[in-house]
């Protein structure tokens, strides 16, 4: 599962602001899939959520946006939550993939290979090129 | 006041304040996501040990401005609402929110107004034709060299010179247009909640 999160490129610090803003939309987009994919192999509850999304992907998640989108996946019927009382010393909100998020898990992951592999044929020829050569 | 109760303070504070831009909501929702955060503020505070007032701070202010949180939630509740129920009503609702959000929403806002008052005003010119038989209608009426076309519910006197241009035809074809436009208005409401959703929202947090 680990190349559906990874599908943000590494945040970079000096990037022009153009890209910036393509970098913004490209992990927002992907955002959805990568719960969706860190909650394949089993409950995790919202902190959780986000250390695997940002250990796994380098995905840099602001962490205001990921819960309000949990919530939304749940009110959709993707995810189902509980909350455990747990060791912690408090309770913690768990969430798990129910059948329909699990079916459109593997639709997103379909659609995110075939769609990745034809952008990777496009972007090789001028990811092979030298540095320094191409045209302006 | 020991540090942790300095930190719980502020978490409470936090919260409260959430909790009343959250109002909208349920209730029960509303508890259950103040209890959540709750718990990955605690949590992600208490990491080294002991609630301190920094880590709060640090950890609070990763999660944004409670009215910004909440106003994600609120968008995307709304959202759902109106795509299950599909009523114009609270799709119109969405799409006041949304406009306060984002442009693109403004726009879709703006126009399914204007959608709805166009179809209104053709129902209630045809409803209004059977008590106003000589002024409702759709009117042709002189204006300097131009003429102007008016739609006219029929109160006040028959213009001067104006032609009335479907006499009761505008029954029958201010119904259909007006229902017409109506779920044309609804349906374009619903269309663009569902295209656009998905970026907007997560927009307004990060400008």
């Amino acid at each position: 599962m680990s190349y559906i999160v990874s599908c943000v490129p590494m945040a970079v610090a000096t990037v022009p602001e153009a890209i910036d803003k393509w970098e913004v939309q490209v992990r927002k987009g992907c955002l959805e899939l990568a719960i969706l994919a860190v909650l394949w192999s089993g409950r995790l509850y919202g902190l959780e959520i986000l250390r695997r999304l940002e250990e796994g992907s380098a995905l840099i998640v602001p962490e205001g946006t990921v819960y309000p989108l949990l919530n939304r996946l749940k009110a959709e019927g993707l995810l189902a939550s509980e909350w455990v009382e747990g060791d912690a010393g408090h309770p913690r909100k768990y969430y798990k993939l129910t059948a329909s998020g699990r079916r459109r898990a593997v639709q997103m992951a379909e659609f995110w290979s075939s769609f990745s592999a034809s952008l990777d044929g496009l972007l090789a020829p001028f990811r092979l090129a030298p540095r320094g050569k191409e045209e302006r | 006041m020991t540090e942790v109760n300095v930190a719980q303070k502020k978490i409470e504070e936090y919260l409260q304040e959430l909790r009343a831009a959250l109002r909208a909501l349920p209730a029960e929702q509303v508890s259950d996501i103040v209890e959540e955060l709750r718990s990955h503020i605690v949590e992600k505070a208490a990491a080294g040990g002991d609630l301190a007032p920094a880590a709060v701070d640090s950890a609070i202010a990763d999660l944004g401005r409670p009215e910004d949180l909440a106003s994600l939630y609120l968008t995307d509740d709304l959202q759902v609402r109106a795509l299950a129920s599909r009523s114009p009503l609270l799709v119109l609702r969405s799409l006041f929110r949304w406009a306060s959000l984002s442009f693109a929403g403004f726009w879709v806002l703006t126009s399914s107004l204007v959608g709805y008052f166009l179809s209104g005003a053709l129902v209630c010119c045809a409803l209004l034709r059977p008590i106003h038989p000589r002024t409702a209608g759709l009117w042709m009426i002189p204006n300097g060299t131009d003429y102007e076309i008016s739609l006219r519910l029929g109160f006040g006197s028959v213009p001067a010179g104006g032609k009335d241009v479907l006499g009761w035809w505008i029954v029958p074809i201010g119904l259909v247009l007006g229902i017409g436009f109506f779920f044309l208005t609804a349906l374009f409401g619903l269309w663009s909640i569902r295209r656009l959703r998905r970026t907007s929202p997560i927009d307004a947090l990060r400008k």
